[in-house]
């Protein structure tokens, strides 16, 4: 009874989340076929039109693989380096007010000024990867550390007075507990690092969904870089939906 | 089974660089091998600190603690400790036979299926060994952990306010249960409880205290023989004890 409330409250919020996506894709082509936005917003069906043309549908699906793999690697590389700080925070106490300090000031640091930098000592084509991996490092390493410290305090005491060592508790109690907050982590981690990934290619790599949008915008390209801008936004949108369930699964089934 | 021996021992928590609160007053306490022991009082009066302390979760601030001669952290070390608290404290993402297989793991220990499935019986909740937590009634839940504390044969058992969260009834069946399983087992225990009758109940030995500093205000030897029923709780001389108790805990109580 209670389950079938709550599924129809579920499919009425999804029905006005359809209906105000339909609305805004609605305002849309009415503002690009009145031209309300000038000659810089076309209407949606120009854009979606970009799909249906063969040899952009695949310069857009190589730029797209491009994006995702640099987005993936910088995911990766955040994630477990996030991870391996937030640890040694946990086991070595000393440090972590030295550790936290050190995150803020990697993330403090703008991409724009960040980016020459690590064309120079890491390349082109390694720039994307990294300017990803800086900012998913911060959030994941703010998430496993509040995620580490979550465990149910009176757990902990159990742990403690059946003589449990730190591995033992770690396993068992600390990392199963820590995983609600890293998935809430991660969630936000997917978007930023497309969003580190794209500016990353801004600084000249050789391809890539970024490139794809600066080099139609510098040639008037308009339709086509609006596109390639939608096809950045649904694969962020994917990936935060995707995460987004993950953890909602991880969340039921822990609790 | 094991002797428990507090000397001189109190404990003082620090609030701010100025101010510090003493929970526990200079205390001394001998509790025998194999003694079930209620420490009754009323919120705030040092009775969990005391169970703290012996668990090795807490250092004393002054004075010692010792079970069989030695300091409660080997006790620790050893998995000899069962411990279960008012907050069921259990594993929401596993079982309760994971539940129960955890003080195995943490000991190192290869699960004992068959001890675990005796303990499942024991606490009555056969058939519910693949339920986890949330699916289980309070009482339930409070009978897992305490099938938990039990689950490596420890030497001593600590139970701080088990059934505090519970309604009166089923407080009731769950004293009758604690009854039944420690008449099986024996184990020193220490309860800390607010409610007169659960102490009275149970335990061998009530000690009423009171809070401020913290100290044990009365001792009583309970006089009911075991084991008890339901019959032992409508005595005459339970309800008196009770009575006695009860005015005991009252802040105006002074010390005969």
């Amino acid at each position: 009874m209670q389950r079938a409330e709550q599924q129809d409250g579920g499919l009425q919020r999804t029905l006005y989340q359809v209906c105000g996506f339909l609305l805004l894709l609605a305002a849309w082509q009415i503002a690009g076929k009145s031209g309300i936005g000038g000659k810089t917003l076309p209407a949606l069906t120009e854009v979606l039109r970009v799909y249906t043309i063969s040899w952009r549908r695949a310069l857009l699906l190589r730029a797209a693989a491009a994006t995702v793999s640099s987005a993936g690697i910088g995911l990766l590389l955040g994630t477990t380096l996030g991870c391996l700080t937030a640890l040694t925070a946990q086991l070595l106490p000393a440090l972590e007010p030295g550790l936290d300090r050190l995150a803020v000031v990697v993330n403090a640091l703008p991409a724009i000024a960040l980016g020459p930098v690590l064309v120079i000592t890491a390349g082109r084509e390694a720039t994307p990867a990294l300017l990803a991996a800086i900012p998913v490092f911060f959030l994941i390493y703010v998430a496993a550390t509040s995620g580490l410290h979550s465990a149910d305090r009176r757990l902990g005491q159990f742990f403690r007075a059946s003589g449990a060592s730190w591995g033992t508790r770690f396993r068992h109690l600390d990392a199963i507990s820590a995983l609600p907050a890293l998935l809430n982590g991660m969630k936000l981690a997917v978007t930023t690092a497309m969003i580190g990934a794209v500016v990353g290619e801004w600084f000249g790599a050789p391809t890539g969904l970024g490139i794809v949008i600066l080099n139609t915008m510098q040639n008037f390209q308009i339709p086509l870089m609006w596109a390639a801008v939608l096809v950045v936004a649904g694969i962020s949108l994917t990936g935060y939906a995707v995460s987004g369930w993950v953890e909602r699964v991880v969340e039921r089934r822990m609790s | 089974m094991a002797t428990i021996e507090l000397k001189g021992v109190s404990k003082e928590f620090r609030i701010n660089r100025e101010r510090s609160v003493l929970a526990l007053g200079a205390m001394d306490l001998t509790i025998r091998e194999g003694e079930f022991i209620a420490l009754l009082g009323p919120s705030g009066c040092g009775k969990s600190t005391i169970l703290n302390l012996v668990a090795g979760l807490d250092e004393p601030s002054t004075g010692t603690v010792t079970v069989d001669g030695l300091p409660p952290l080997q006790l620790q070390a050893k998995q000899q400790l069962g411990i279960a608290f008012q907050e069921h404290a259990l594993l929401p993402w596993r079982s309760v036979e994971g539940n129960l297989e955890l003080p195995f793991q943490i000991a190192g220990r290869k699960p004992d299926r068959e001890h675990i499935a005796g303990l499942i019986e024991l606490v009555g909740l056969k058939g519910f060994e693949s339920a986890r937590p949330s699916q289980l009634s309070g009482g339930m839940r409070q009978r897992v952990s305490i099938a938990r504390a039990l689950c490596l044969d420890p030497k001593l058992l600590l139970l701080d306010e088990p059934f505090g969260a519970l309604d009166a009834v089923t407080r009731r069946s769950m004293n009758l249960e604690l009854q039944r399983i420690w008449q099986e087992k024996q184990i020193t225990t220490i309860l800390v409880t607010h409610t007169v009758e659960e102490a009275l109940f149970l335990a061998d030995r009530v000690l009423v205290m009171s809070g401020r500093p913290g100290r044990i205000v009365r001792e009583v030897q309970v006089p009911f023989p075991r084991p008890r029923a339901v019959e032992t709780m409508r005595h005459e001389l339970f309800h008196h004890l009770v009575d006695d108790l009860t005015l005991s805990l009252e802040p105006e109580y002074k010390e005969p």
